[in-house]
């Protein structure tokens, strides 16, 4: 009898390594594609200092120098910041797929879907006027939004406490539109199944969308084992398969991972957005290189 | 409580031991392992694209795969349900002591009544009952299954009941195991108190003739019986005691039985010379019991033998003188012994004759028996002893036989009846007796005019003893009757007890073995559609 054995723990999310690494990363990004054209000019505006003037809030470490009200420092000896209300908001939009189909692998796509929230939604932290955390399942904490480099903590706190939970692609359409469409919407999932991701894809486009696809990609979206009895298991449905794995399965294997490749790059070409495939890094890697990839998409 | 199920050959059931060799070999290839995917729609197309069927249910396929390999081992096993409880076997103690042939009121013998008894039961019993019948009295016999059934071979009533019937059924009875006991109390303190009883008394006054001694004269006519006669009843009773067969005419004798007081008849009777049955018979009215008043006795043919002597130049008249007394005794002829010629007796004084000891009929004095055996002359051996036991010898007394000389080796190897003092004080044969069953020779190691034999007043019924051994057991009259069971007479009282009837039996056990087999098969063609 084989035994099952539980399902992956995802590791600690963000240690201080990654931190560290994740401000370096910040640090060095020099702009975030924000959305649409206009939202290009009302970024703009904010960085003119447009918009209506609604108060302070104390300056934190990222905070934009230029936007530090240097009178009020005078008159209490303490930095602060102005805060506007601008007429159109420019920030990103992170769709997180929390399915226990990202448990698989080693370390598990969770893991590195998580780290790659974090990145994206920092940049835009760094770099836009907030980002808003789309989470469809996760309850209360299915939407939630942060805005400025300040949040940055209150963002990785809050990525890390989003639940294992099974959700349609489709439920992410309301919460998504919820807020209006703002800014570029990340979505950020291992799209096993792209036809679900056919009907939020299209209607998210009808309402003009820019939509870029992120698929943490890990080994076992190329390897297959080259023989043995194989049980393998969906986490997400429980549904179970014995195989016994010989080489002209494996060569099958290999074929039609290929094919769910080309289906998922279809996918995303059909409505003319990119599917960027991040090839995850181990747990314990923090070297820049594997992440500047992420940097260097979102300044396209 | 009795399980339901049984096996008749419990010890093919060891091997259901190989049925962790069935799941070693069931098992899927190494390595075996869990693993989680997100791509089990993939893994599914590429079974599909290869028109592989997965292996799924491989657990109930092993299950009904050990469940077919378990069903034909149970049948191999012979499995049997049994429908009740109650005995699967049945052990008859028949009494077949000489009591038993005692006539009953309805002029059948307790035996007969038993056996038909018997066999009215036994045809009603279930076949699978395994039954026994154990013949006790007489010869102890033992029949087993279908034989048993059939009674077969029991013999007639005979001899004593030497066993204790109720210890007997005591020790047989078991949970599975019935008994019946089939007696008529006869000799017995008390009856089993275990298991069926069926009591058959047949009580009645018995004459019986005790027992009978043979005085045989033989190779004389001569004959003398001596019978001794019992009565049991409750008044004295006039019998008859008559004698018929191989014996001239003889008078039936009167006899006065007192009951329980022992009475001896001798009679002296001549036999016929060609031999025959003798039939002693006790006829008294009333008698229940006839078996034990008959005695029986084969008697074998007098001899009318032609004696033959052969002697040697230097022999003297002895030997001629003794075989023409014999011839005279035995009502036989002397005739010259001659190549070819057929004697009864050859009686042979010195000399050498070429005869094969044990397998002639020779009285041999002082003969060389082969003419290339070295004899070596013995002066003056002294006659040291007699065999006091032997026919030859017994109540003979050769005290004053004196020998001039012996002769050593010329007696063949057999059984030494007369010895002479050797030097040295050793015990040194000089005559013996070759037995060969019917026939038989005697050999003396020296010749009779070497000695005082001739003279003494034992030689002529030495003589004839010697003439009778030669016969060896040709001669010996054959007692027909067995001996007379002890306690089996007295018909006037014996052990009662209320008939027990036998238990009930259950009824046959089913077979299993053709519904595991046809479960094995059931499951081997469900296992077919599992995959």
């Amino acid at each position: 009898m084989t035994r099952v054995p539980p399902l992956p723990v995802v590791p600690p999310r963000y240690p201080a390594p990654f931190r560290t690494l994740l401000h370096d990363l910040l640090a060095r990004g020099g702009r975030m594609r924000s959305g649409r054209v206009d939202q290009q000019r009302a970024r703009r505006a904010v960085l003119s200092h447009s918009g209506t003037f609604v108060g302070h809030r104390p300056y934190v470490h990222g905070d934009d120098p230029r936007r530090i009200d240097w009178a009020a420092c005078a008159r209490t000896g303490e930095l602060f910041v102005k805060q506007f209300e601008e007429e159109r908001r420019r920030t990103a939009t992170l769709v997180l797929d929390l399915s226990a189909s990202l448990l698989v692998g080693a370390p598990p796509r969770r893991l590195a879907a998580l780290r790659l929230a974090a990145v994206v939604g920092g940049l835009a932290l760094r770099h836009l006027d907030g980002v808003t955390v789309v989470a469809p399942g996760a309850g209360a904490a299915a939407l939630a939004t942060f805005a400025g480099a300040g949040d940055l903590d209150a963002l990785l706190h809050h990525l890390d406490e989003l639940p294992v939970v099974a959700s349609a692609p489709e439920a992410a359409i309301p919460l998504v539109l919820s807020r209006g469409m703002s800014g570029h919407l990340h979505w950020i999932s291992d799209f096993a199944d792209p036809a679900r991701f056919e009907l939020p894809l299209a209607a998210l486009r009808r309402r003009g969308a820019s939509i870029t696809g992120w698929l943490p990609a890990l080994p076992e979206d190329r390897d297959v084992p080259r023989q043995g009895y194989v049980r393998v298991q969906d986490p997400e449905t429980g549904a179970v398969l014995a195989v016994a794995v010989d080489a002209a399965l494996a060569a099958a294997m290999r074929r039609q991972l290929e094919l769910l490749q080309r289906r998922q790059d279809r996918l995303f070409a059909q409505f003319g957005c990119p599917l960027v495939r991040w090839q995850a890094p181990a747990a314990a890697e923090y070297g820049i290189v594997a992440w500047q990839e992420i940097v260097a998409w979102c300044a396209r | 409580m009795v399980c339901a199920l049984t096996f008749a050959e419990p010890q093919r059931l060891w091997w259901l031991l190989l049925l962790p060799l069935l799941l070693w070999l069931a098992l899927p290839p190494q390595p075996r392992r869990h693993a989680f995917t997100a791509h089990l729609a993939q893994w599914q197309a590429a079974h599909a694209a290869l028109r592989r069927r997965p292996p799924r249910l491989a657990g109930l396929r092993f299950l009904l795969l050990a469940l077919a390999a378990t069903a034909a081992i149970g049948a191999h096993a012979a499995p049997q349900w049994r429908s009740g409880d109650g005995p699967r076997r049945l052990v008859v103690l028949l009494d077949a002591s000489a009591s038993m042939g005692a006539r009953r009121a309805d002029g059948t013998s307790a035996f007969a009544a038993a056996s038909a008894l018997l066999r009215e039961r036994l045809a009603a019993l279930p076949p699978q009952v395994d039954v026994t019948v154990l013949r006790c009295g007489g010869p102890r016999l033992r029949r087993q299954g279908a034989s048993a059934r059939m009674l077969q071979d029991l013999g007639r009533p005979e001899g004593a009941l030497d066993v204790d019937l109720p210890a007997l059924a005591a020790a047989v009875a078991a949970p599975d195991t019935a008994v019946w006991t089939l007696t008529d109390g006869q000799a017995q303190a008390a009856l089993p108190v275990v298991g069926a009883l069926s009591c058959l008394p047949a009580t009645g006054p018995n004459a019986a003739l005790l027992a009978v001694r043979v005085v045989d004269r033989w190779p004389l006519p001569q004959l003398s019986l001596s019978a001794d006669l019992v009565l049991f009843a409750a008044a004295p009773r006039t019998g008859e005691l008559r004698v018929a067969g191989a014996v001239a005419a003889a008078v039936p004798t009167r006899v006065e039985l007192t009951p329980g007081v022992p009475l001896t008849i001798d009679v002296e009777l001549a036999r016929t010379a060609a031999g025959g049955v003798l039939e002693l018979s006790l006829a008294v009215t009333g008698d229940v019991l006839p078996d034990d008043d008959v005695w029986r006795a084969d008697l074998p043919a007098l001899p009318a033998p032609r004696i033959a002597v052969l002697t040697d130049a230097e022999a003297g008249p002895f030997a001629a003188v003794a075989a023409q007394a014999l011839a005279v005794e035995v009502g036989g002829t002397v005739t010259a012994a001659s190549p070819g010629a057929e004697v009864g007796l050859l009686l042979v004084d010195g000399g050498t004759a070429a005869i094969v000891p044990g397998q002639v009929r020779a009285l041999c004095f002082g003969c060389r028996l082969d003419a290339a055996v070295e004899v070596v002359p013995w002066l003056q051996p002294r006659v040291a002893d007699w065999d006091r036991q032997s026919p030859l010898t017994a109540g003979l007394d050769l005290s004053e036989l004196r020998l001039a000389a012996a002769f050593r080796g010329v007696l063949p190897p057999g059984e030494a009846f007369l010895w002479a003092d050797d030097d040295g004080g050793v015990r040194t044969p000089l005559a013996v007796v070759v037995d060969g069953g019917d026939t038989a020779s005697v050999h003396f190691a020296f010749r009779l005019q070497d000695g005082n034999l001739p003279l003494l007043a034992a030689f002529p019924q030495l003589l004839r003893r010697a003439f009778v051994r030669c016969h060896g057991t040709a001669a010996a009259i054959t007692v027909m009757t067995p001996t007379t069971a002890t306690g089996e007479q007295d018909l006037q009282s014996a052990a009662s007890a209320e008939d027990r009837p036998l238990p009930g039996f259950p009824t046959p056990d089913r077979e299993l073995a053709a519904p595991c087999l046809l479960l094995g098969l059931l499951a081997l063609a469900l296992r077919a559609f599992v995959r």
